[in-house]
């Protein structure tokens, strides 16, 4: 409890961390292809790496002719961000208003995470009271299951409960 | 006939209005002879409806081309199957195949409730019939689906080349149970609300309609990607496109609300956070079909005349304004016991549960709407595709999975450390031995494949802990019992459908999960421009090319067929048959996949080009390993689901007694 937040922190670091670098397929024409959308009339509106349209041929080799020419991954997604302008991306940037796209996520979770921690030291009760309110039988069952029956116990209970 | 539908359609209209003044003047007045006449009308508007369903479909069936939509989605050369899916296959019939379900629902809810209930009833009712309204006054007044053609055509257009598949009369009917089945625990937890019945008795009476729906909606997204597997022809299932986000946000919400309900049931605790989610799922489900029909978004999935994006969302914004009113004037009346006893707890663990589920649900709404923030405030539209719900949702994903796994072993209330260490030794061993024995086994290049290495551990991990609730289970039961282990385990499940079936869901998951990081990052493929007698090798596989075949299958349908021997260590073990469909007036063609599936690895060939002089081909061929988990893993959730949804005779019995109080307070009342 005492290092929760310094988890979550770490845990939402972690996680941004693991989302900074996109896992794409080894391949150059793969990265392109997983970066760029298909531009074809009909409007698919999928990543050209799963377009199977004359469009999305046509875009293929294209960019393997820009490849054999020598330009680089990122210099032929640039040629298609001038022509078609940011929306050919098939994700954010990770800059200025973009950022907000890859990070809000995250903060929600950790603003959710630290919500919850907040709700349950509210809603959990101090020791002393929750071992005074508690019969005999409840305050056993813990150290019940400990033993060799003790799970026999417990899922009788739970049941019980279930059932009740 | 179309008179009859278009008749059929204005009386429901006026028939529901009627409805609903009834219902909400005798609940407020408390008018019984307003509540038997308005008692009626559920019935009555299920039973027109129906009758302008019918009418539609003998429209489509008898090749009535006089009526717009039936032109527009059908034609003579449309096999029956696909001239009955085509009743949902546009935005006309999409609409009333929406309110012939969700009267149908209505009647069955009236039914179910005749004789109990009968404080939330006239409100739920009200609900619903509110929701009807709305869409009937779309159908007669925006978008009829009996519009006529003055000169009818002798043809129609027919249906989208691809949404002709055997998947066009399964999977949007599934999804529509999904969605629509949603208004029900919506509608009583509106009426729990107005009449401030707060207890958990909404949820008990509407438990099984959230489970149904919860089901049709995961079998809606399951089949979904089947289709888009075997149909779009680029070797994947999920392509995060808008239309899927809608029907996977509702499925996530609802997941969080199924898990969150059981603490309320158990320690009336959370009541304000299950009514939101709840109203959330119901939200989602008409911001899905906001989403579909708005014109907003690009998808393979949107209408073509999507023009009802307005009316959608302002609906939208009145149904979020009154949940929010009507939570925000209860919520003194909301406030439950709220208390826990320790931080270590299955409760506590349902509420980190409920993070995750809401963190995809949020991630996937984030980049679904992003685009439309971003062209709002920079000017700028931009696209937010797979790369970004890959690289958000994964790490989320793997949290949720964990968890699967982790609460099971945590005692309800308190667990101890001991408690704990003694729970988690096994299943963490199991986990560490499943990374060590796949380490060698499992590239570990990319951070792709990282994450999956980490989810089959999970997975270990996961599944290590249901089956070891399900063996000690057995053996509690065979050393009080004395029977065989199978008898016990039968008999555990038996006992206790709710809880086991929820683990057989959970395996299933499990399967799924594993399917989806082992196909997304183990697939290989390649394309390749080959003459009759080449072959091509990909994986273990060899594919020898024998030439193009075509048939003219109709008058407006060519296809160009393809014949790959395909042989594995030299041995022939199938033979391929990808094939292009060209259609009448369609630019392009539809590719039809030729698959061979297995439990290890899905063989999938594409005829990507070909030309016609020479016979030569350029084929696309894709190797993706464990795809059919996912689909054992669908079947899997759904026997869980059936498990938990299975009569139980005590609740039964629980249930009786309920409305024996109730008649017994009914009846005083009226004396």
């Amino acid at each position: 409890m005492k290092h929760f937040r310094f988890i979550l922190a770490g845990i939402f670091i972690v996680a941004l961390c693991l989302a900074s670098n996109p896992a794409w397929s080894a391949t150059v024409l793969g990265d392109i292809e997983n970066a760029v959308m298909c531009k074809c009339d009909d409007k698919c509106g999928k990543v050209l790496i799963n377009c199977n349209c004359d469009t999305s041929e046509k875009t293929r080799t294209e960019i393997l002719k820009q490849l054999e020419s020598g330009l680089t991954k990122e210099q032929i997604i640039q040629t298609f961000v001038d022509k078609y302008g940011e929306t050919v991306l098939s994700a954010p940037t990770k800059e200025g208003f973009n950022l907000m796209a890859w990070v809000t996520p995250f903060a929600m979770i950790l603003g959710g995470g630290l919500g919850i921690r907040k709700l349950l030291q509210v809603w959990i009760k101090p020791k002393g009271e929750a071992t005074a309110e508690k019969p005999a039988s409840e305050s056993s069952e813990i150290s019940k299951e400990d033993s060799l029956g003790g799970y026999s116990n417990r899922l009788k209970n739970e049941l019980d409960r279930l059932e009740s | 006939m179309n008179d009859l539908g278009e008749f059929a359609l204005q009386l429901a209209f006026a028939t529901t209005l009627y409805g609903c003044v009834c219902y909400i003047m005798a609940a407020r007045g408390n008018r019984i002879d307003l509540y038997l006449s308005a008692d009626k009308t559920p019935l009555l508007v299920w039973g027109f409806v129906m009758v302008a369903s019918i009418c539609l479909w003998k429209a489509f069936l008898t090749n009535d081309f006089s009526v717009e939509y039936v032109w527009a989605y059908s034609n003579t050369q449309q096999n029956f199957f696909y001239k009955f899916a085509s009743f949902w296959g546009g935005q006309k019939g999409s609409l009333l195949f929406w309110t012939l379900i969700l009267t149908s629902y209505m009647a069955v809810v009236h039914y179910q409730n005749r004789t109990r209930n009968l404080m939330l009833v006239p409100y739920a009712m009200t609900v619903m019939l509110v929701m009807t309204l709305f869409f009937l006054g779309l159908l007669n007044f925006s978008t009829n689906p009996f519009e006529r053609i003055p000169l009818p055509p002798e043809d129609g257009r027919g249906l989208n080349p691809l949404l002709q598949n055997y998947w066009m009369v399964i999977h949007p009917p599934t999804l529509y149970f999904g969605y629509v089945g949603f208004t029900v625990p919506f509608a009583f937890a509106i009426a729990a609300l107005i009449t401030k019945n707060l207890d958990d008795g909404w949820i008990r009476l509407t438990r099984k309609w959230a489970l149904i729906s919860w089901f049709f909606l995961a079998m809606g997204n399951l089949f979904g990607a089947q289709w888009a597997y075997v149909e779009l022809g680029w070797g994947g299932y999920w392509a995060w496109d808008p239309v899927e986000n809608a029907a996977f946000m509702p499925l996530i919400v609802a997941t969080a609300y199924l898990h969150s309900v059981m603490i309320q049931e158990k320690k009336d605790m959370m009541k304000v956070w299950n009514m939101s989610l709840i109203l959330l799922t119901f939200v989602m489900t008409i911001f899905g079909t906001f989403i579909t029909r708005s014109g907003l978004i690009q998808s393979v999935h949107t209408f073509d005349e999507a023009t009802l994006g307005f009316i959608f969302l302002g609906f939208l914004v009145v149904i979020v304004a009154f949940c929010v009113f009507l939570i925000v004037k209860r919520l003194p009346l909301l406030k439950g016991k709220n208390e826990l006893d320790s931080f270590l707890s299955r409760e506590s663990s349902f509420l980190f549960n409920n993070l995750v589920l809401l963190g995809i649900g949020f991630a996937t709404f984030w980049g679904t709407v992003f685009p439309i923030l971003s062209e709002a405030v920079r000017g700028v539209k931009i696209t937010v595709g797979p790369p970004f719900y890959n690289q958000v949702n994964v790490p989320i994903g793997l949290a949720l999975l964990a968890l699967i796994g982790i609460g099971p072993i945590i005692a309800w209330r308190r667990a101890t450390f001991s408690n704990l260490r003694k729970s988690f030794l096994k299943p963490l061993t199991v986990m560490l031995v499943a990374g060590v024995a796949l380490f060698p086994m499992v590239p570990l290049s990319s951070k792709s494949e990282i994450y999956t290495y980490i989810t089959f551990m999970l997975c270990a991990f996961v599944v290590t802990t249901i089956v070891i609730e399900f063996y000690k289970g057995s053996k509690a039961r065979m050393s009080l019992h004395g029977g065989t282990f199978i008898q016990e385990l039968g008999s555990l499940v038996w006992r206790n459908k709710r809880r086991y079936g929820g683990y057989t869901v959970h395996l299933g998951v499990v399967l799924i999960f594993a399917g989806i990081a082992g196909s997304s990052s183990y697939s290989v493929e390649t394309q390749k421009h080959i003459q009759k007698g080449e072959t091509i090798e990909i994986a273990d596989f060899e594919l020898l090319y024998n030439g193009l075949g075509v048939t003219e299958q109709s008058n407006i349908k060519t296809r160009v067929i393809a014949t790959l021997d395909v042989l594995k260590n030299g041995k022939k073990i199938w033979v391929s048959h990808p094939e292009k469909e060209f259609y009448k007036e369609q630019n392009q063609p539809v590719s039809e996949v030729s698959l061979l599936s297995t439990w290890k690895e899905d063989l999938y060939v594409i005829l990507a080009d070909f030309n016609p002089d020479d016979e030569s081909a350029t084929f696309k061929i894709h190797v993706n390993p464990m795809v059919s988990w996912l689909w054992y893993g669908q079947w899997i959730m759904a026997f869980g689901t059936i498990i938990c949804m299975w009569p139980d005779r005590q609740e039964q019995r629980r249930r009786l007694e309920r409305m024996k109080k109730q008649q017994a307070i009914f009846v005083a009342a009226q004396e």
